[in-house]
C-alpha cells in the first residue's frame, strides 16, 4: 500500500493522563480517511503531533515516508479544531498572508485567494475586514486559507463543527471533489453521520488506543458478515429457535439475525416465509453509527 | 525561515501602524510634551505689558527716586514690560484711590508710608498680584530706594555701595568630553529627563502592544493556523519586532517633527525668542535609540510570555504588574541617581539591564559615563534578553495552547522544566 502518512507507535501522556497510547496506522494515498472516536479519545493530540505542534513521547510520524519536519509539514492543509483569524485584518490580506507563512509567493497567493473567493461568492468582501463578515462567511475563509498551497494531504480536525446543515453540504461536496483529484483527506470527528458516506478508511480511536483499522468496506462486511435485517410477526424467542440462527437483536421495529459462517439465506427465508407473513428480509449493511457504537462497547468489555 | 519571520513582522507592523490610535499618539505626544516644556516659557515671555500704577507717597520724597529706579531695572531687560507711576496727591483718600483701582483706573496701587524707610513696610494693592514680573520689578525698585537712603543717612555714596555690592551670577557650563564648555541653563538635563519619561512610557505601551497581541490571537484561536506553519519561537520573535517597528517609526516621525522645529527660523516664527532648544549630542541620541530597542526587546519578551500563560487581561494582571514594576523602580531610582550619578550604588544600579535603559540613559546626560560601563550595560542587556527568551520561548511554546485554567507560577515553572 502506497501511504502518503505514516504513524507508527506514538504516544503522548500529560502526567498521569494516557492522552495517546502506541498508535500506528497508516493513511493511503487518495484515500479518505476517518480518524473517529469519542470526545477526549485522543484525535486532536495525535493531530497535533503530527502537525508537530506539540512533541510526543515517542514514536514517527512519516510523510511521503520520510520523518515529518517543520519544512515538510508545510505541505499538508491544516484546519485545527481551534480556529480563528485575525479580526482585524482585511479578507483579501489575511488569506494572502497565510498563503505567504505556507510558502507561497504573496503575488500567486493573491491571485489564488481572489480566484477561491469568487468561487465562494465571496468576491464583494475582499476588502472587508474579517470581524465583518458573518460566521459562515468566515469559516469559508478558513477554510480557503487551509487549500490556499494546494496541499496533496489535507488534515481536517473537526471540519463541520459550526457549520449549518447548507454549508456542511458545500463543504462535503468540495472535499469529494478534492478527493477525486487525487487529494488525501484525513477528518478527525466524532460526528459520524457526517463522514459515513466520505469516508474510504477510517481508524476508530478508543481511550487513547486504536480499536478499529482498515478499508471502511472490509470493516462493513466485518460487521455485517452474514446478519439480516427482517421485518416479521414472529417472536424474538421463535426467531431466536429458527436454524442456523446465532443471535437476535431488535433494530427498531425490525430483527437483526445472525447467522451460522456458511449458513445460506435463503434456508432462512424459506423457515420465516413457512412461519409467518414477512414484509422484508435484506442484508444488513452497518453504517459507521452501528459499527462505533458496536466497537466501543466491545472495547469496554474488553477491558473490564 | 526569513520569509515566514518577515511575513509575520509585516503583518503586526501593518496593523498596528494603519490604526487611527497610532497616528492620534504619534501626533498627540509630541504636542502635549511640547506644552509642557514650552508653554511655560511661552507665558514667561508674555508677562509683558502695559502697566499704570498709582503712587501714594506719603512720605513725599521717594516719588521721583523709585520711579527712576523702575525705569533704570526695566531698561535693561528686553522683555515688553512698560510700568507708568502716577503720583498722588498725599492728602488724596486710601479709599479712593482703591476703589479708582478697582474700576480698572489704574491696575495697582503704591503707597510709602511717611515712616520709611526707618519703619513701616510700602503696601501695594492690586486686583492681581500674581504679576510675577511686575511685583520683582516693583518690590527691587523700592527695596533699592530705601537701602540707598539709609546707606546716603550713613554718610556713604550709594553708587559706590551699589557697585561693590553688584550681585555675581553663577554661570552655569557643562563640561563635554573633548573639554569644550557650553552654557546650559538645565535645558539639557530637561531633555534628559523628557527622553527617560519617553523611554518609559514607549516600552510599558509597546510592552503592553504585545502582550494584548499575543491574548488576542489566542482568544481568537487563530494561533493554532499559524503555529501550524511558523514555529512558535519565531512568531513571539516576528510579533516583537513587528510591534519594536512600530515603535522605531514613530520615533522617526517625532525626529523629523522636532528636526522642522529647531530648524533655523522656525523656533522665532513660532514666536518663542530666548527659548532655545539645546543640541541633543549625537551620541545620546544614539544611545536613546539603543536602550529603547534593547529595553522593548526585554520587556517585550516578557510580556510575550505573560500574555502566552493566561486568557484575558485579567487574569494576566497580578504577572503583568510585577513586570511593570520593573519598569517604575528606575523612575524613584532617579533622584539617587542625579545627585550621585557616578556614585557606586548609581554605577549597579545602571548597569541592571532592566534599568539600565532609563538609568543608564539619564547619568549619560549627567555625567561622563567611562565607555566601559556603557559596553557592559549593553553586554549585559543583550545576555538578559537571550535569557529571557530562551525562557519564555518554552512558556509561550505551552501556554499558547492552553485555555481554561488559570496557571500559577509553579505552572510556569513546570513547563519551563518540561517544554
Amino acid at each position: 500500500m502506497d501511504a502518503i502518512l505514516e504513524i507508527q507507535n506514538l504516544s503522548k501522556r500529560y502526567g498521569d493522563h494516557v492522552a495517546v497510547d502506541d498508535i500506528s496506522f497508516s493513511v493511503p494515498r487518495g484515500s479518505v480517511f476517518g480518524l473517529l472516536g469519542p470526545n477526549g479519545a485522543g484525535k486532536t493530540t495525535t493531530i497535533r503531533m503530527v502537525m508537530r505542534i506539540i512533541a510526543s513521547d515517542s514514536g514517527t510520524v512519516l510523510l511521503d515516508g520520510q520523518p515529518v519536519d517543520d519544512d515538510r509539514r508545510r505541505i499538508i492543509g491544516y484546519l485545527p479544531e481551534e480556529r480563528g483569524l485575525y479580526k482585524k485584518m482585511k479578507v483579501l490580506e489575511h488569506l494572502v498572508y497565510l498563503g505567504t507563512i505556507r510558502g507561497i509567493r504573496p503575488r500567486e497567493a493573491k491571485k489564488r485567494a481572489a480566484a477561491w473567493l469568487e468561487r465562494f461568492e465571496l468576491g464583494e468582501w475582499a476588502t472587508h475586514k474579517v470581524e465583518d463578515l458573518s460566521k459562515g462567511m468566515q469559516q469559508k475563509i478558513q477554510f480557503i486559507g487551509t487549500i490556499l498551497h494546494r496541499p496533496p494531504l489535507l488534515i481536517l480536525d473537526e471540519p463541520f463543527s459550526g457549520l449549518d446543515p447548507i454549508n456542511t453540504r458545500a463543504l462535503k461536496d468540495l472535499l469529494q471533489d478534492m478527493a477525486s483529484e487525487g487529494v488525501t483527506i484525513v477528518l478527525s470527528t466524532h460526528v459520524l453521520p457526517q463522514v459515513d458516506e466520505l469516508c474510504s478508511d477510517i481508524c476508530l480511536i478508543n481511550r487513547a488506543r486504536p480499536i478499529l483499522l482498515g478499508s471502511l468496506d472490509r470493516i462493513r462486511e466485518d460487521y455485517g458478515g452474514n446478519t439480516w435485517r427482517v421485518s416479521s410477526d414472529l417472536p424474538e424467542n421463535e426467531l431466536a429457535a429458527l436454524p442456523g440462527v446465532t443471535s437476535v437483536h431488535p433494530l427498531g421495529d425490525e430483527r437483526l439475525l445472525e447467522l451460522e459462517d456458511g449458513q445460506e439465506p435463503r434456508d432462512l427465508l424459506r423457515s420465516l416465509v413457512d412461519r409467518s407473513e414477512v414484509e422484508s428480509f435484506t442484508r444488513f449493511i452497518p453504517d459507521l453509527e452501528n459499527i462505533f457504537i458496536r466497537a466501543v462497547e466491545e472495547d469496554k468489555v474488553h477491558v473490564e | 525561515m526569513l520569509n515566514r519571520i518577515l511575513a509575520v513582522i509585516r503583518r503586526e507592523y501593518l496593523e498596528r501602524v494603519r490604526t487611527k490610535a497610532f497616528w492620534i499618539s504619534t501626533i498627540l505626544v509630541p504636542i502635549f510634551l511640547g506644552a509642557v516644556m514650552i508653554v511655560p516659557a511661552w507665558l514667561a515671555t508674555r508677562a509683558g505689558g502695559e502697566f499704570t500704577i498709582a503712587v501714594l507717597d506719603l512720605s513725599g520724597r521717594f516719588f521721583e527716586p523709585v520711579r527712576d529706579e523702575v525705569d533704570r531695572l526695566l531698561s535693561g531687560e528686553d522683555e515688553q514690560l512698560s510700568v507708568k507711576m502716577v503720583m498722588q496727591d498725599p492728602g488724596a483718600d486710601r479709599e479712593q484711590l482703591k476703589s479708582e483701582v478697582q474700576k480698572k483706573f489704574y491696575d495697582g496701587l503704591l503707597v510709602i508710608p511717611a515712616t520709611m524707610p526707618d519703619q513701616g513696610q510700602p503696601e501695594y494693592v492690586a486686583p492681581n498680584v500674581a504679576a510675577f514680573k511686575l511685583l520683582t520689578v516693583i518690590e527691587r525698585s523700592v527695596n533699592n530706594v530705601m537701602v540707598a537712603d539709609r546707606l546716603t543717612s550713613a554718610g556713604l555714596d550709594p553708587e559706590a555701595v551699589r557697585e561693590l555690592t553688584r550681585r555675581v551670577g553663577l554661570n552655569t557650563l557643562k563640561l563635554g568630553k573633548g573639554g569644550e564648555e557650553t552654557s546650559d541653563q538645565g535645558q539639557t538635563f530637561m531633555l534628559a529627563y523628557v527622553f527617560v519619561m519617553i523611554i518609559y512610557m514607549t516600552v510599558l505601551l509597546y510592552g503592553m502592544y504585545v502582550m494584548r497581541g499575543v491574548l488576542e490571537e489566542k482568544s481568537s484561536h487563530v494561533v493554532e493556523v499559524v503555529i501550524s506553519t511558523v514555529k512558535p519561537f519565531e512568531l513571539m520573535l516576528g510579533k516583537i519586532l513587528g510591534i519594536g517597528a512600530v515603535g522605531l517609526t514613530q520615533f522617526l516621525i517625532w525626529a523629523v517633527l522636532m528636526a522642522a522645529i529647531s530648524a533655523p527660523g522656525a523656533v522665532a516664527a513660532v514666536g518663542i525668542s530666548g527659548m532655545e532648544l539645546p543640541a541633543i549630542p549625537a551620541q545620546l541620541l544614539f544611545f536613546f535609540v539603543v536602550y529603547f530597542v534593547l529595553g522593548f526587546l526585554l520587556y517585550g519578551t516578557l510580556y510575550a510570555g505573560i500574555g502566552a500563560a493566561f486568557d484575558t487581561e485579567q487574569e494576566a494582571q497580578n504577572f503583568q504588574g510585577v513586570v511593570t514594576m520593573f519598569l517604575i523602580v528606575p523612575l524613584v531610582l532617579m533622584v539617587q541617581i542625579i545627585n550621585q550619578p557616578d556614585g557606586t550604588l548609581s554605577v549597579v544600579l545602571s548597569l541592571v539591564p532592566f534599568f539600565t535603559p532609563m538609568l543608564m540613559f539619564l547619568r549619560m546626560t549627567l555625567t561622563q559615563v567611562p565607555p566601559i560601563q556603557l559596553v557592559g550595560s549593553v553586554v549585559l542587556m543583550v545576555g538578559a534578553i537571550f535569557f529571557c527568551t530562551w525562557i519564555v520561548a518554552k512558556i509561550y511554546r505551552v501556554g499558547i495552547l492552553m485555555h481554561g485554567s488559570k496557571p500559577k507560577l509553579k505552572d510556569l515553572v513546570r513547563w519551563v522544566r518540561e517544554a
